[in-house]
């Protein structure tokens, strides 16, 4: 059976509710051999009316008090979170076909992602990022002399990447915490979660799902997007370096311009952890780790270092991790790749089998069941993955070298799911972070990062807003 | 040893060269691949544990197409040599687009092996015996046979094989210019790889003059770069009736991109010949046999769409699919695999990252299965490559 999926949610501009898209011209993309994308073509009038009513649902937005907004979107999250709840059934019925990934990757990523997106962690995030989430609301005292305000873009773009599902709702929500209208591009491959979710915001609170239009364009070739790059105060992209390369130059200089691009991230699994009785847990773990979004997340690990010395060695701990990826393929299948995925996973495997066929210490675990491949490397060396559940295991003499041989993509680690005894950690930590990384954590948590943590090096919010300072004139300043 | 890879590489050689370009039966095809393989494995341990490993050995095997494959990356991590490594003549290595991008190596034991198999084929589809006299669109009654083939000079635009000993590209056309096209023609790309404008003009303009056609051969980027140092100096050939272009490989990074059609436009703008005589080479620094899509001439006014590259007898092109690696029925696209017994100094059997799909007498090329965009916010070792970084 194939499906259309319409990747358009926007405000009606003259109801001021959601409704259907306005423009009539539709396009259709392909997208699996299950499902076809359908996206409006925005021509420039329609463009512009979108963007005022943005605009005007801004100016409502501007006054709904901050903790009701937590507390709208928070019913969002509540429903998807919720088996009985035809959202949650329709969001992992819909996503196999346009995501590529299994029913079983589609639940875990539905819950771990609406988990983050609740009343209770968004009023997490805001007490951590702002301390008083109130100045969003209004000037509250800050230190002597001074109170300050916080206010969001009157318009911020978000233009995702084709990957993850969920993330570019992650990114439309910390725009709605600062009461930003939002205009969301996703990913071709991230279309459904978006869409859904700003459906559900019209049902439970208008007043916030008027100020979010999501609608899928094919990048660089759309009167709305000129017009979006135009207008927005702050432009969010998220991409391959490319993208965001083309969207960094059409921002202008007057905008803020706040990019995620591509990152990579690893683990490091101490001696103290490779004991008979730990090491088959921090493998589970590791795997995954791994096969969490089939590794395409930025958080997902490429290589996994593993120290010499403990009593199960990095070869036999490799194996350890095979049979763990073997289990994982059975809870959570693999995504169905597409030709160029499949390949690149060939490749990989038939290159390690023949070093492996050399004589070396090289190994090559692998099954036909999925595509979930381990391969232990004998040197040293960071090796990158091709995606899709490939991952080396590098053995280390000890993890202190390692963030040395991190040197050549220092500019793009991001987590390190660092298992060592609690008092090598935050020397390890040091290490790590003087390498590039901005995140170290476990295994377990890699996948989840919480709503505050600092995104690829930096506060969330802090990005989005404007702070205002209102100076406490001094009586005696004034010659009174 | 050696003595065997010597008689091995003598016989092929003779039966390369006195094929009559059309395919050779299974039952031969079949004798020579069994040939091969057990010589491989007697010779290169590396294969043979692999091969062992994937449950294959030459006294087990049933059909060709069960020899194990071997990826075209593994050329890139570790030198895959059958026979005495001393022996090695040369050494060709894949062009990286960014200097510390690790790069395809095929070791080549017998470069007399290379030229028995990249004459014949070259002859064939280029220097066909209508080549050079009549218009390439028209059909040539006797293609097949081609003893007193046209001797078009070749003007390369590849930098020329003493400058660039690593280059399988110059190598091949080197080959070509001494044996197929009597010594006459030139390397049109410097030391330092940028292209001899003025040498090339005054070649296209004597050409030209006299009348001469030629065979110009080149990368597909370096002939973006020749069409756009042509563009900016307002100029354009009308090339001699019966002249040809060669092109191969793609852009990725070294030029900007073209579509076939529109460049095959230009080309043919740019030098007064007709679409129906440029010929795309696809080859591959790992494989000694090469694959055009033509002869033009047996084909007149087929749409580039509808062309297929045609294997040279020696060699036989499955397509896999890309999910399980089954073989495909014609016309499902897939990964390409080659078995070219002109590999029988290295490895015969190799899966590359190529999409295509089979028809009746050969393939058409889809385009490159790596590459492209992968699904994801996680950088993939595609992209760290290009970028240099590891």
């Amino acid at each position: 059976m194939t499906i259309t999926f319409d990747a358009c949610c926007v405000p009606h501009p003259s109801r001021g509710s959601t409704g259907p898209a306005p423009t009539p011209v539709w396009d259709t993309i392909e997208v699996s051999e299950d499902a076809s994308v359908r996206y409006p073509v925005w021509t420039s009038d329609e463009a512009e009316r979108l963007l005022e009513s943005l605009s005007g649902a801004g100016e409502r937005l501007a006054d709904v008090p901050v903790l009701e907004v937590v507390e709208g979107i928070g019913r969002v999250a509540d429903r998807l979170l919720d088996s009985s709840d035809p959202i949650r059934r329709e969001a992992i019925d819909l996503l196999p076909p346009t995501a590529g990934v299994s029913r079983e990757m589609a639940s875990e990523i539905v819950t771990g992602m609406a988990r983050d997106w609740t009343a209770g962690r968004l009023t997490e995030l805001l007490g951590r990022e702002l301390g008083d989430p109130g100045v969003l609301d209004g000037f509250r005292p800050l230190d002597a002399g001074r109170m300050v305000r916080a206010r969001g873009p009157l318009l911020s773009l978000h233009v995702g990447a084709g990957s993850v599902p969920g993330v570019s709702v992650t990114s439309m929500i910390r725009a709605l915490l600062v009461k930003s209208p939002v205009l969301l591009k996703p990913g071709l491959g991230d279309v459904v979660l978006p869409v859904l979710f700003a459906k559900a915001l019209g049902e439970e609170v208008p007043v916030l799902s008027d100020a979010v239009a999501v609608t899928y364009w094919p990048g660089g070739a759309s009167d709305l997007e000129s017009l979006a790059l135009e207008r927005a105060e702050v432009v969010i992209g998220y991409g391959g370096d490319e993208a965001i390369t083309s969207l960094r130059v059409r921002t202008p200089v007057s905008s803020r311009f706040i990019a995620y691009h591509h990152r990579l991230s690893v683990g490091l699994v101490g001696r103290e952890k490779l004991t008979v009785e730990h090491a088959p847990r921090v493998a589970r773990s590791a795997a995954r780790a791994v096969a969490m979004f089939d590794q395409r997340g930025c958080v997902s690990p490429h290589a996994i270092y593993v120290e010499e010395g403990g009593a199960v060695a990095p070869g036999e701990w490799a194996e350890v991790l095979a049979a763990a990826m073997a289990e994982v393929e059975v809870e959570i299948p693999s995504a169905r790749l597409t030709a160029s995925e499949a390949s690149a996973v060939h490749q990989v495997r038939g290159t390690a089998e023949l070093r492996e066929a050399s004589g070396g210490p090289v190994r090559v675990f692998w099954s036909n069941e999925g595509f979930w491949t381990v391969i232990l490397e004998e040197e040293m060396r960071f090796a990158a993955s091709c995606l899709n559940r490939v991952v080396s295991v590098i053995p280390a003499p000890d993890l202190n070298v390692v963030a040395a041989s991190l040197g050549g993509v220092r500019r793009y680690l991001q987590t390190v799911a660092l298992e060592a005894a609690e008092d090598r950690r935050p020397m390890l930590a040091e290490r790590l972070s003087a390498a590039g990384a901005t995140r170290v954590t476990s295994f377990e948590m890699a996948p989840w990062p919480p709503p505050w943590w600092h995104h690829d090096g930096a506060s969330t919010l802090a990005g989005l807003i404007r702070w205002i300072d209102l100076e406490t004139i001094h009586p005696a300043a004034e010659g009174a | 040893m050696s003595d065997v890879f010597a008689r091995l590489a003598r016989d092929l050689g003779a039966a390369f060269q006195e094929s009559s370009g059309d395919p050779w039966p299974d039952e031969v095809f079949a004798l020579w691949a069994q040939r091969i393989f057990e010589y491989q494995v007697e010779t290169n341990p590396v294969y043979a544990a692999f091969a062992h490993k994937r449950g294959v050995t030459p006294s087990a095997l049933v059909h060709w197409t069960e020899i194990p494959w071997v990826p075209s990356s593994a050329f890139k991590a570790l030198p895959l040599v059958s026979g005495d490594v001393a022996r090695v003549q040369r050494v060709f290595r894949t062009s990286g687009t960014t200097g510390s991008e690790r790069r395809g190596e095929h070791h080549v034991l017998d470069l007399g092996l290379y030229r028995d198999s990249l004459i014949p084929n070259m002859r064939r589809h280029l220097y066909w015996s209508g080549a050079g006299r009549d218009s390439p669109t028209e059909p040539a009654a006797d293609s097949g046979s081609h003893k007193d083939g046209a001797r078009l000079p070749i003007l390369a635009l590849a930098p020329d094989p003493s400058d660039a000993p690593e280059s399988s590209l110059s190598f091949m056309l080197g080959v070509a210019l001494e044996v197929l096209s009597g010594g006459r023609g030139g390397f049109f790309i410097t030391r330092d790889g940028v292209i001899d404008t003025r040498g090339l003009d005054d070649a296209l303009a004597e050409a030209t003059a006299l009348g001469t056609p030629i065979l110009l051969a080149g990368t597909a980027f370096a002939f973006v770069h020749w069409l756009d140092s042509l563009a900016a100096g307002g100029r354009a050939y009308d090339l001699p009736s019966g002249s040809l272009i060669m092109e191969t490989g793609g852009f990725k990074g070294r030029s900007r991109v073209l579509e076939r059609p529109d460049f095959y436009a230009s080309l043919s703008k740019a030098h007064g010949i007709p679409a129906a005589a440029i010929v795309n080479e696809y080859g591959m620094t790992e494989m000694l046999s090469q694959f055009y899509d033509g002869p033009v001439a047996a084909t007149p006014g087929l749409a580039l769409e509808d062309r297929r590259h045609v294997p040279p007898p020696w060699v036989r092109t499955r397509v896999l699919d890309p999910i399980t690696l089954s073989p495909l029925p014609l016309g499902e696209p897939g990964l390409l695999c080659h078995v070219d017994l002109a590999n029988a100094g290295s490895v015969m059997a190799i899966l590359t990252g190529d999409l295509g799909f089979a028809v009746e007498d050969g393939f058409r090329v889809l385009g490159r299965a790596q590459g492209a965009e992968p699904r994801g916010c996680s950088l993939a070792m595609d992209d760290l490559l290009s970028g240099g970084m590891v």
